[in-house]
C-alpha cells in the first residue's frame, strides 16, 4: 500500500483531489462552490495527464536543433493539457457570467431557495 | 526530488479539501489560489514548464480573479458556520468513485517510469522529438506541436474563447448596453 503510494503518488492525488471537485459540484449548495469544484476536478485532470509524461531523470521537451540529449518527457500530453487549461477557463467565465445573471434574477446564489423560486 | 514531490502533493491535498469544506466563498476562493499555485509547481517539478506557467497565470490568475468579480458582483452565504455541513450521501458517491479509481492504480505505470508506453512509443512521440526541429525549425517540440503539427486544434480553441466571450458579454448584456 505505502510502496504504491509512494510510486504512484501523482495518480493518487489525481484521484483524491478529482473526486474532492466532485463532491464540491454535488453537494455544495452555493453555485460559486460548485464552479470552483469544477475547476479542481479539470486541474486534477490535467496532473494525470502530465504525470504520464513524466520521465524520471528526463528533461523538458526542448531538443536542441542539432538533435540528439534526452530522455526528453512526451510533449504530447502537455500540448493537449495547454489546450484544455485555455478552455477550462473559458467555461468558467460563462458559467460565472449566468451566475451573475441568475443573482441578478433571483437575488440567491443557493441552490435550494433558487429551487424553491424557480417552481413557482 | 522525491520529498518535494510528495510535499507538494500533500500541500495540494489539504488546500482542496479546504476549498471543499469552507463555507466563506471568499475563503474558498482564496485558498483556491493557493492550490493552483500548488498545482502549477507540481507541473513544473514534472517537467512541463510550459503547463505549469500556463496554470500559474489562468488558474492562480485569470480564474481567481473572475470568481473575486463575481462574488464582488452577488453575496456571500451569511451565517456563523465556517465549515460547510456533510452531505453523506454525496460524499457516499464520491468515496465510492474514489475507490474504483483506486483500484486501477496497480494497473499504472510508476511515475517515472522510461518504460511506460507513452514515452517509450517511438512511432508516436519518438517522431516529434526527433523530427520536429527538421519539420517545423522549433526547438520547444510542445509549441511545435500546438502550433504547426496541430496548429487548426489551436484555432479552433481561439473560436472558443471568442464563443465564451461573446456568449458573457450576451448573458450580461443589460450591463453593457446600460
Amino acid at each position: 500500500m505505502i510502496e504504491l503510494l509512494a510510486t504512484r503518488w501523482a495518480y493518487a492525488t489525481f484521484v483524491f483531489v478529482m473526486v474532492t471537485g466532485l463532491y464540491m459540484m454535488i453537494a455544495s449548495p452555493n453555485l460559486v462552490k460548485k464552479v470552483i469544484g469544477l475547476n479542481l476536478f479539470q486541474s486534477a485532470v490535467f496532473l494525470f495527464f502530465v504525470a504520464s509524461a513524466y520521465v524520471a531523470g528526463g528533461s523538458p521537451a526542448i531538443v536542441p536543433s542539432e538533435g540528439g540529449g534526452g530522455p526528453y518527457v512526451s510533449p504530447l500530453p502537455h500540448v493537449i493539457v495547454l489546450t484544455a487549461i485555455v478552455v477550462g477557463v473559458s467555461l468558467t467565465a460563462v458559467a460565472l457570467a449566468l451566475i451573475v445573471r441568475i443573482y441578478r434574477e433571483y437575488g440567491t446564489l443557493d441552490e435550494s431557495v433558487l429551487r424553491e423560486v424557480t417552481d413557482d | 526530488m522525491e520529498y518535494v514531490a510528495y510535499t507538494l502533493a500533500v500541500f495540494v491535498v489539504v488546500t482542496a479539501v479546504a476549498t471543499a469544506l469552507l463555507r466563506d466563498v471568499l475563503a474558498a476562493i482564496v485558498i483556491f489560489g493557493a492550490y493552483s499555485l500548488g498545482m502549477a509547481l507540481l507541473y513544473t517539478l514534472l517537467l512541463a514548464p510550459d503547463v505549469g506557467l500556463t496554470e500559474a497565470v489562468i488558474g492562480a490568475g485569470v480564474t481567481t480573479l473572475l470568481l473575486l468579480l463575481t462574488i464582488a458582483k452577488t453575496v456571500r452565504p451569511s451565517g456563523d458556520r465556517t465549515i460547510e455541513r456533510i452531505d453523506p450521501r454525496a460524499l457516499f458517491a464520491c468515496g465510492a468513485l474514489a475507490v474504483v479509481f483506486g483500484l486501477t492504480l496497480p494497473g499504472l505505470p510508476a511515475v517515472g517510469d522510461p518504460n511506460a508506453p507513452i514515452v517509450s512509443y517511438d512511432a508516436v512521440t519518438g517522431h516529434y522529438l526527433t523530427q520536429s526541429y527538421a519539420e517545423t525549425g522549433v526547438e520547444n517540440t510542445v509549441t511545435a506541436v500546438l502550433a504547426a503539427y496541430r496548429g487548426f486544434d489551436t484555432f479552433g480553441e481561439a473560436t472558443v474563447v471568442f464563443a465564451a466571450g461573446v456568449a458573457a458579454l450576451v448573458v450580461l448584456r443589460r450591463e453593457v448596453l446600460t
